[in-house]
């Protein structure tokens, strides 16, 4: 099943710095929770792998990830994860477009992310994909500008806080 | 209240007496496949593929090997040592038990894990680690037959596209040329999505294979136990398993409506590492697998035409028909009936000209389909005639209930002649109509509506007048495998005048042991409560085709009223020697014979049965026992009329059964308690595919909604109050006059509800809504013709 999940955040920081960070697979991985690098083949490919929990169903996905548009005057990037389940029960792919912009000392970051996911997931937790989604990348976000901040980050993947803010999004109103 | 011919103590036909099967089922005390323990036991449990089509390039069981209490991982390379790692289906196709290169649908099973606990066996199956290359799947049933799409079915020699079979039944050019010349024709596509049956037991059993005497004991849920026996000896004869050393015992079970008819690849699994290992094997499985991976039922694309005239006469119709049956042909039809007995859509109306063709698809999509408390494809063809029905009443403006008066085949026209081959035994469809128009209003409803309209408020009436085709059937023409579909009734009273009926079919919550009781006693004058009815053990039951379909009251109980038939006879022997007076000066009331003219001189049948033990008359065979094997001379057919009232939110859609009044005639009714029992579950099932229930598939071949979370089976929420009634035309073929009743609700209750649905909003310009007919969809068909803007 396909979902595409946009967010745009605000985060007073040089732009340049900014980018020099997103366009860096291993500072991101420090930031999405459940995630790490395991292997750099070069500049643009590297391998990695995201424990992920929605509801009752946990995965680990050991995956490649490609930079594969890195514009630095346009500040533009896309970047791409394809990952199998573990244990063979399904896989996620990902394509992500991000862009930065500027204006008063402050950057803009938008992105939207492209998920495509087949197998277990998908048949037991459809209906959690977008939420828990938009979760991890709330979670990500927050990691991101703390860590760009200066200030210690853990990526671990604390299934209660998630399943807990997850539960509090379903019963809040969306915006 | 129905005139009984019995008394209540007797408990004969038309008497509302309750359920004898409830008094364990209420308090816990079903005896299920689940239940069943034997020593050694060992258990069993399934790893899936979360591809719908993919290579298996390898299976690594090591790690649940480690895992203390996994005893053995079963893979298709295993069962291909013996053969049977492939085996046919019902429908003489093939299907798959385990996979040795390539798997075809999401959830098929690609390993088994045994263990000595059923939790082990769980983490055993998740500790399998399977590596695939997935495959792009084939979802679209109308893409199956483009010249790129993949072969799914390199197995079969010279198989070179997914085309399964074609059908055509009907005169082609004679309705060509009806349609050419006609006044009106109208024509709709509709789709009848995939469904499940969610029967509330899952499906399961616990083979258990003797080593010392090469016997095996078959506990499962199936609703055709001695079919199942004959295929495992058919499967695995060439191993040992030959007829008389498999025994398969069918229990309790906790609801079959079709899904319990195929022979699920976990069966054939157990009963092959049973035979291997010699110990029980128990194999239950979990509901999302069940959802997920079992039987699905319909998924039938239907072009509907009507051709007619101005004047409202129907003068013919024409279906065309897309089947998709996922990766196998694995339903359960006789083996003549590929679409089974679709043909009975020309309906409850009288014209003479029809044309029906089908072509049959393989998808990467679970196999099947099943009929789902549907007497093969019924449902599909009902939906399709009482929708086409209500469009060309539409089109030419005219009531949907006057029309369908004006058209109905008369009482007086039976047996009726359908242009597809059927002879319809009897019916009074006017009469059902206005039963069902009286009982709800239907005028004043009418009236009703137009008030509400200038109003701005949606209110919706819609009928559906069903005429179905049940109770497999003739021999000349109905095989399952090639084995007939008669069924069978063996009655034994002992001496003290109780008895004991056995039967070939098997109940999975239709209430036999009270139904079956009461045809006895109804044709011996025995009490109904006297008389134990035993289903479901093949190394005693006769042998017969099981229940499904509507079958059983058609066949296997003609089979009991002709078994009861030939023990009076032999009881009127022995009364008229006890009486020492002649068989002609004998007359019977229910339970005794008396001298004509001197009705104090009488024998009770307790007294006659007595005798046949202990004085029974010289040259007479002792004992009392009758046997009949019932080959029914045609089906039976039964009808309804329903209507159903609904209101709609105008602003959120939200869809309100307000009534449901169905009118059903099952001919003679054998206990009218029961009949409405059926009735409310099968008008349940049937509001489910028309408002809620569809499984939904993505273009990966993910199935979407693969739990209850979202597969919304309805509950006692969503159900409306229920309101029945009967006509009664009894079926003049029938030894009791009785049609069958199980699935009439299932099949005539969608087309009501949806024809009501879009009676509401088609003064806005909607024509037709698809199954199921959700707020969402109608919000969506409503912006279409500019609402909502």
């Amino acid at each position: 099943m396909n979902t595409t999940i946009e967010k745009q955040f605000d985060i007073e920081q040089p732009i340049d710095k900014v980018w020099s960070a997103l366009a860096d697979p291993a500072y991101i991985v420090t930031c999405v929770p459940g995630a790490s690098l395991t292997e750099k083949v070069d500049d643009r490919n590297f391998k990695g792998e995201v424990v992920a929990k929605f509801g009752p169903i946990k995965a680990t996905y050991y995956g490649d990830i490609e930079i594969k548009e890195l514009d630095e005057a346009a500040h533009r990037m896309v970047l791409s994860g394809k990952g199998l389940d573990s244990k063979g029960k399904g896989s996620a792919d990902m394509i992500m477009n991000g862009d930065l912009s500027e204006s008063d000392g402050v950057t803009h970051v938008k992105f939207s992310m492209n998920i495509a996911i087949v197998g277990m997931l998908a048949q037991f937790g459809s209906r959690l994909i977008n939420d828990v989604s938009d979760q991890l990348l709330n979670q990500f976000v927050e990691n991101f500008k703390a860590k760009l901040a200066g200030e210690e980050v853990a990526n671990d993947l604390s299934a209660g806080s998630m399943l807990g803010t997850m539960a509090k999004s379903i019963f809040r109103k969306k915006n | 209240m129905l005139e009984c011919k019995t008394s209540k103590e007797i408990g004969g036909m038309g008497h509302s007496r309750k359920r004898k099967e409830d008094a364990r089922f209420i308090q816990g005390k079903g005896n299920y496949v689940d239940d069943v323990k034997l020593p050694g036991m060992v258990y069993m449990d399934i790893v899936r593929s979360p591809y719908a089509y993919a290579k298996i390039k390898k299976i690594d069981a090591s790690k649940a090997l480690a895992i203390p209490g996994v005893l053995a991982v079963v893979t298709g390379k295993d069962l291909e040592q013996y053969n049977l790692h492939w085996m046919p289906t019902l429908m003489s196709d093939t299907q798959m038990v385990l996979p040795t290169d390539t798997v075809m649908y999401q959830s098929q099973e690609v390993a088994a894990v045994i263990a000595t606990e059923k939790y082990i066996a769980r983490d055993g199956r998740d500790a399998v680690i399977v590596e695939y290359e997935p495959m792009t799947p084939l979802m679209d049933p109308f893409k199956s037959l483009d010249p790129n799409a993949p072969i799914l079915r390199p197995d079969k020699p010279g198989k070179e596209d997914n085309h399964i079979w074609h059908w055509e039944v009907g005169d082609k050019e004679k309705t060509e040329e009806v349609f050419n010349n006609a006044e009106v024709v109208v024509t709709q596509q509709m789709h009848i999505p995939r469904i499940h049956v969610s029967s509330i037991e899952t499906c399961g059993c616990v083979a258990s294979y003797n080593k010392v005497d090469n016997h095996l004991t078959m506990y499962m849920t199936t609703q055709a136990p001695h079919a199942i026996r004959t295929v495992i000896a058919l499967v695995a004869g060439h191993v040992g398993l030959t007829e008389e050393k498999v025994r398969v015992i069918s229990p309790d079970i906790g609801g079959g409506f079709g899904g319990k008819v195929p022979v699920y690849p976990g069966y054939v699994i157990a009963i092959a590492v049973s035979f291997l290992t010699g110990l029980p094997v128990k194999w239950i499985e979990d509901r999302s697998e069940n959802l997920q991976a079992d039987s699905f039922a319909r998924d039938y694309h239907i072009t509907a035409e009507m051709a007619g005239n101005k004047d409202g006469q129907i003068l013919a119709t024409r279906f065309k028909v897309l089947a998709d049956h996922g990766y196998t042909d694995a339903s359960a039809n006789p083996s003549k009936f590929p679409t089974g007995l679709f043909s009975i859509g020309t309906g409850s109306y009288n014209y003479h000209t029809a044309y029906m063709e089908a072509d049959a698809v393989y998808t990467n999509k679970p196999p099947g389909g099943v009929a789902y408390r549907c007497s093969f494809r019924v449902t599909e063809a009902v939906h399709a005639i009482e929708r086409i029905t209500d469009i060309f009443a539409r089109q030419i403006g005219r009531d949907p209930a006057d029309l369908r008066m004006q058209n109905f085949i008369k009482k007086e026209e039976f047996p009726w002649a359908s242009p597809t081959g059927w002879s319809y035994d009897s019916g009074d469809y006017h009469a059902g109509l206005q039963k069902a128009m009286d009982a709800i209003g239907y005028h004043a409803l009418r009236k009703e509506q137009e008030e509400l309209r200038k109003q701005g408020k949606w209110m919706g009436i819609g009928i559906s007048t069903f005429t179905e085709v049940v109770g497999a059937g003739p021999s000349k023409d109905f095989d399952i495998l090639g084995i007939k579909m008669f069924d069978s009734a063996e009655i034994r009273v002992h001496p003290t005048g109780k008895a004991i009926a056995r039967f070939g079919t098997k109940s999975q919550g239709q209430g036999h042991e009270t139904t079956y009781a009461q045809i006895v006693a109804e044709e011996l004058g025995i009490p109904m409560d006297h008389v134990q009815i035993e289903e479901g053990d093949t190394d005693t039951a006769p042998y017969g085709l099981g229940t499904y379909a509507s079958r059983s009251t058609p066949t296997a109980g003609a089979a009991a009223a002709m078994a009861a038939r030939k023990l009076r006879d032999k009881a009127k022997q022995i009364a008229a020697y006890l009486l020492e007076v002649s068989e002609e000066d004998l007359e019977w009331e229910p339970g005794k014979f008396f001298v004509k003219g001197a009705p104090d001189k009488a024998k009770t049948i307790q007294e006659i049965v007595f005798a046949a033990y202990t004085n029974h008359p010289p040259g007479m065979e002792a004992g009392f026992e009758a046997t009949h094997y019932y080959d029914p001379p045609n089906l039976t057919f039964p009808s309804g009329a329903y209507i159903c009232v609904v209101d709609i939110d105008p602003d959120t859609c939200h869809i309100k059964v307000r009534r449901f009044v169905a009118i059903d005639d099952c001919g003679n009714i054998i206990n009218p308690m029961i009949v409405q029992g059926q009735v409310h579950g099968g008008l349940t099932q049937g509001l489910a595919p028309a408002m809620y229930e569809e499984l939904i598939y993505d273009d990966a071949g993910n199935i979407l909604n693969g739990t209850f979370m979202d597969y919304l089976v309805p509950t006692a929420v969503e159900s409306p109050s229920w309101e029945t009634g009967h006509t009664i035309t009894p079926s003049p073929h029938h030894p009791i006059g009785a049609k069958g009743v199980g699935e009439s609700p299932t099949v005539g209750a969608p087309p009501a509800i949806v024809n009501a649905i879009v009676d509401a909003v088609s003064h806005l310009g909607i024509k037709h809504l698809e199954i199921p007919v959700t707020p969402y969809k109608l919000f969506k068909e409503l912006k279409a013709v500019g609402h909502f803007s």
